[in-house]
């Protein structure tokens, strides 16, 4: 069932049993063989990408054009260090992780914890929630796209109808901000949910049955024993939450396409527009490096907690 | 359940669709071996919603009726960036459409790109598109490295429109029932402040919020009549005068800062000032003209008036058929294409139902487009029309119109004065000069 | 289905109540833009201009759906989409089932090099490196074919460490019979082990076929020919042509969600356990 086995670390020291037949240079070779097609579809397309990205930061690439170009040394990053666009782009990207991850990590939490409380309706609650993440990004901004018009949506008539000041819900950059993180939320809440879900259902019943036999409350339960037993699982999704909404494009494009203006253009539409729209490939290159190097940085954090976590669980 | 289930028909489904579709040409062949698409059939791209869009339809099944044995496959992208980002990665990745419309503002940028096939005179003239027929500036403006390298549709220049009542009754029309010639910044003034006496509240309207390029042509417009330039030598070096730019912004500004026009107004409220008869004028796009034809609204159209400088100027683009550059096209391909373009040039009287000008000469001096209102008041705005300068940032929805445009605006708000403006505006041009240029 | 003899919330039936309240508030607003969309796309165009909040009409009609139908190529869509999802499936699990079974049950040398080098690529976030990926891509002469969109998504690090949790958890003793009998190592993989594994196949396919017809960015960049596009890039590029005809755009949306949604409804309990086991990342 749902579980959220954690990978062993790198080199593992397996013991493998002595082997009767064959021998050690015949399972040596189907080894490599059966690693080779994956390892080639990796470092053609994802270790390539991540070089490739790097040399073309150092040359006046055209998208347009075959070949690097002529070569730019530090020019391009000179010129990145320096774009406001570009770091306007990033604050848009950080500040869009602000205000989904919470509401995704948070109320995915709650929602998980009552959703196992309920003695029926599980199953259909899960779908509910799940069921959105399903959709195709296209399908999810027309429906919102409708419920956000200005003057015949839903959503401005409900405000209208409670007497509340109908804000411009995609046409200014502070709303646009929310009008998108509502979607996203909408949208992809279920996965985290599901994952929640899967975390509180391996915790073992004996341990709320001894909680409820000292006579503790729900919340004191929830508070001192569910959360910390689920400690793994929140470090996990709140990661995973965090690198998924600093990679913001397709929502965002659909939806306001940046605008505003740039007001609300995410990083990642910055490198698009640039990098494709403009033919400037090197420069956008460049910025795809910072920007890579940005999120990388957060992966890595993110291991090194997950390790912590696991030690602190072990011990 | 039933894991091996559902790969067993994955695998059998996706066998099943293959066979199935491994028909020459079907999408799928096409998608799984890189098959060429089948003969007589014309895949053409534009960017034309709403009236244009309807317009553009029917000039296609005019071209249909001539030619039943083609299967037109016409496809409608969204206007701005993403239609020349979608465009530019169809054609560099070898699959792009056989004909499409482009902006000739955007004509360099995309030839220096190697994104076009040049059309030579010779061809051309076999298909009866003789250069000669057409109007001579936009005619020029399609010439890139001395070689034609698209077929102009029209001119679409910005201008102004009235409403009749209320100009009427601010005592602006003359005896023929027309808008007096207006001169100076005094006389512009003066009119829309007579038409605000009238609607008792706004006298003009032009759109600001959210439309950086209509701040930009509006700019451009008084500019260029104080002989203002923006960038020369392929935007490589910045030309703005600032005094001049700073005039210009001066005088936009004191017709919002002062209330005779509204400061922040967006797209649906300028069409609701002009429609409702609540201003008197509004500086818009011909293009416009479909969207308040069909409405009782009595209105006319004429050129941006010569508020600054003797000479008259008409910002202005054009929209061109192109032939994507494309390896796979043959000779018989490309006259398919040819064809369909010069149907779509004959048949440009239905275009200009959408306000645009003509570009084909035998259209534009025809009867029909003679007799049409208002779009031959301001026939001679595509022989003094002046584009967007050739930069690799420049031209319809480019970063020149998107960066400079929200500058503009906040000087028609209110929020910066005409020489913060200026070194605003100076700020992105230099970014953008100093930039190594993607293509040259 | 936790009914459990000493319920530990028993003594509190009140947070129980509240627990319900608060799930059926949010279930309902998560229920309203389908709802709401659905509602749209089966009423008359005018009626919506007349009235675009209301959740009834006198006519309920498919006449949007028929529209759509008729002037998109939505069914190619589907099929581009099926296609690729399901060549996307089929090599990722293939390839991946392949080193997962390799890194987990032979040890060939360097494998602890090949582990951290495959580790170290969960690190990588993907979609961020399209730019330097499409010129690869181009380079390889792929753009506009369905292996623009099959080939790069195989390369997920993920799904073999799915795998390798999963062949890590067969008993050694089993691979030994075999290898005692001669079977080859290709063959322990394929007859022996891969039948073994099935919910890490389903977990891995599900989650393949899900992410693969729901990608956005990369085919908007890889795929131009209309007639090839993807559900949602087709979407996406040819309905602003349908300007205000909200029906319309509302069918579009729902018959875009339509196949997923009516997948998902068959197999809910899968896809969700599937979800649930790619949490190991």
């Amino acid at each position: 069932m749902a579980t959220t086995t954690i990978i062993d670390d790198a080199a593992p020291a397996r013991t493998v049993a002595t082997l009767p037949t064959g021998g050690r240079s015949d399972e040596n070779r189907a080894g490599w063989l059966m690693a080779a097609p994956f390892l080639a579809f990796y470092l053609l397309f994802l270790i390539g990408p991540a070089v490739f990205g790097l040399v073309m930061s150092f040359f006046n690439t055209t998208s347009v054009r075959p070949g690097l170009g002529e070569a730019v040394g530090l020019d391009n990053y000179r010129q990145i260090f320096t774009d406001s666009e570009f770091w306007a782009s990033m604050g848009h990207t950080v500040w869009f992780t602000v205000l989904t991850v919470p509401p995704l990590v948070i109320l995915a939490f709650v929602l998980a914890v009552l959703a196992e409380r309920v003695a029926r309706g599980k199953a259909l609650v899960r779908f509910i929630f799940f069921a959105p993440f399903v959709l195709p990004v296209t399908s999810v901004t027309m429906i919102f796209g409708w419920l956000y018009a200005a003057e015949i949506g839903l959503l401005p008539n409900a405000l209208e109808a409670l007497g509340l000041p109908v804000p411009d819900l995609l046409g200014e950059a502070r709303w646009g901000f929310i009008s998108v993180a509502a979607l996203t939320v909408w949208w992809t809440i279920g996965f985290n949910f599901v994952l929640f879900l899967a975390g509180l259902q391996d915790i073992p019943e004996q341990v709320y049955e001894a909680a409820a036999l000292d006579g503790a409350s729900p919340v004191r339960t929830l508070w001192s024993l569910t959360l910390p037993l689920l400690r793994p699982t929140v470090v996990l999704v709140t990661m995973l939450q965090i690198l998924a909404s600093m990679q913001i494009f397709n929502q965002m494009y659909l939806l306001t396409a940046g605008g505003p203006g740039t007001e609300t253009r995410p990083v990642m539409q910055y490198i698009y527009d640039t990098g494709f729209s403009d033919y400037r490939a090197g420069y956008s290159a460049a910025a795809t490096m910072i920007y890579f190097a940005v999120v990388l940085i957060i992966s890595v954090l993110w291991y090194l907690a997950r390790v912590r976590t696991r030690k602190g669980a072990d011990a | 359940m039933s894991s091996r289930l559902s790969r067993r028909a994955a695998v059998l489904g996706s066998l099943a669709a293959a066979t199935a579709l491994s028909g020459c040409g079907s999408p799928a062949a096409r998608g799984l071996f890189g098959v060429a698409p089948p003969e007589g059939q014309l895949s053409y791209w534009n960017m034309f919603t709403g009236g244009d869009g309807a317009n553009m339809v029917t000039m296609q099944e005019e071209y249909l009726r001539t030619h039943p044995d083609v299967r037109l496959d016409a496809t409608v992208l969204a206007w701005g960036t993403p239609y020349y980002t979608k465009l530019t990665l169809a054609t560099s990745g070898g699959a792009p459409p056989d004909v499409a419309a482009v902006h000739l503002s955007r004509l360099q940028t995309l030839a220096q790109a190697d994104l076009l096939q040049p059309l030579d005179e010779s061809l051309l003239g076999e298909h009866d598109l003789d250069p000669g027929r057409f109007v001579p500036t936009a005619v020029q403006k399609s010439r890139y490295d001395n070689r034609l390298h698209a077929v102009p549709l029209d001119t679409h220049p910005f201008v102004l429109f009235y409403n009749v009542d209320v100009c009427r009754r601010a005592g602006l029309l003359g005896s023929d029932g027309k808008l007096r010639p207006i001169r100076g910044p005094e006389q512009f003034r003066g009119a829309i402040a007579a038409a605000a006496r009238v609607t008792g509240g706004y006298g003009g309207v032009v759109n600001i919020t959210k439309d950086p390029s209509t701040n930009w042509r509006w700019f451009a417009t008084l500019y260029y009549q104080l002989g203002g330039s923006v960038v020369a030598d392929n935007g490589t070096r910045v030309t703005l005068d600032d005094d001049l730019a700073a005039q210009a912004l001066g005088f936009m500004q004191g017709l919002t800062t002062s209330g005779l026009m509204p400061k922040s107004i967006d797209g649906p409220g300028v069409t609701s000032l002009f429609s409702t008869g609540k201003v008197g004028f509004l500086l818009d796009g011909e293009w416009q003209i479909p969207t308040y034809a069909g409405s009782s609204l009595k209105f006319d159209v004429v050129p941006v008036p010569h508020v600054f400088g003797p000479k008259p100027v008409a910002y202005a683009d054009s929209h061109a058929l192109v032939l994507p550059r494309n390896a796979e096209m043959d000779d018989q391909r490309r006259g398919t294409a040819l064809d369909f373009v010069r149907s779509l040039i004959g048949s440009s009287v239905i275009w200009a139902k959408g306000g645009h000008i003509p570009a084909w000469l035998p259209v534009q001096n025809s009867a029909e487009f003679r007799a049409m209102r208002p779009q031959a008041n301001y026939t001679e705005a595509a022989r003094t029309a002046q584009y967007d300068p050739p930069a690799w940032y420049s031209g319809a929805g480019s970063q020149l119109q998107n960066l400079l445009g929200a500058a503009i605006a906040t000087s028609q708000t209110g929020s910066a004065k005409p020489a913060q403006a200026v070194r605003e505006m100076r700020k992105q041009l230099d970014k953008l000069a100093a930039a190594k240029p993607p293509v040259e | 289905m936790t009914t459990n003899p000493l319920d530990y919330n028993g003594r509190s039936r009140v947070f129980k109540i509240f627990s319900a309240i608060v799930l059926v508030l949010f279930a309902a607003v998560w229920v309203v833009p389908l709802l709401f969309a659905g509602v749209t796309s089966l009423r008359p165009e005018s009626e919506i201009a007349a009235d675009p909040t209301s959740w009834w009409s006198e006519n309920f009609s498919l006449e949007a759906y028929r529209k759509v139908l008729d002037s998109t190529p939505m069914l190619t869509w589907y099929l581009n989409s099926f296609i690729i999802a399901a060549l996307t499936v089929v090599l990722t699990v293939f390839v991946t089932s392949l080193i997962g079974f390799a890194l987990a049950q032979t040890r060939f040398r360097g494998r602890g090099g090949v582990f951290a080098l495959v580790l170290a690529g969960l690190l990588i976030p993907g979609q961020i490196l399209v730019l330097p990926l499409y010129q690869i891509v181009q380079g390889m002469g792929l753009l506009n074919t369905y292996w623009a969109m099959v080939l790069p998504a195989v390369a997920a690090p993920i799904a073999v460490f799915i795998f390798e949790s999963f062949f890590s958890g067969l008993p050694r003793e089993l691979i030994d019979a075999a290898r005692v009998d001669g079977t080859s190592w290709f063959g322990i993989y394929w007859r022996i082990c891969l039948p073994l594994t099935r919910p890490a196949v389903a977990a891995v396919a599900i989650f393949t076929f899900v992410t693969s017809w729901n990608n956005f960015l990369w085919p908007l960049l890889v795929l131009s020919n209309v007639d090839q596009m993807t559900i949602p890039v087709g979407m996406a590029t040819v309905a602003s042509g349908f300007g205000i005809m909200y029906a319309q755009v509302m069918a579009t949306a729902v018959l875009g969600a339509l196949p997923l949604f009516v997948v998902f409804l068959l197999f809910q309990r899968q896809i969700v356990q599937g979800v649930a086991s790619t949490g190991i990342k």
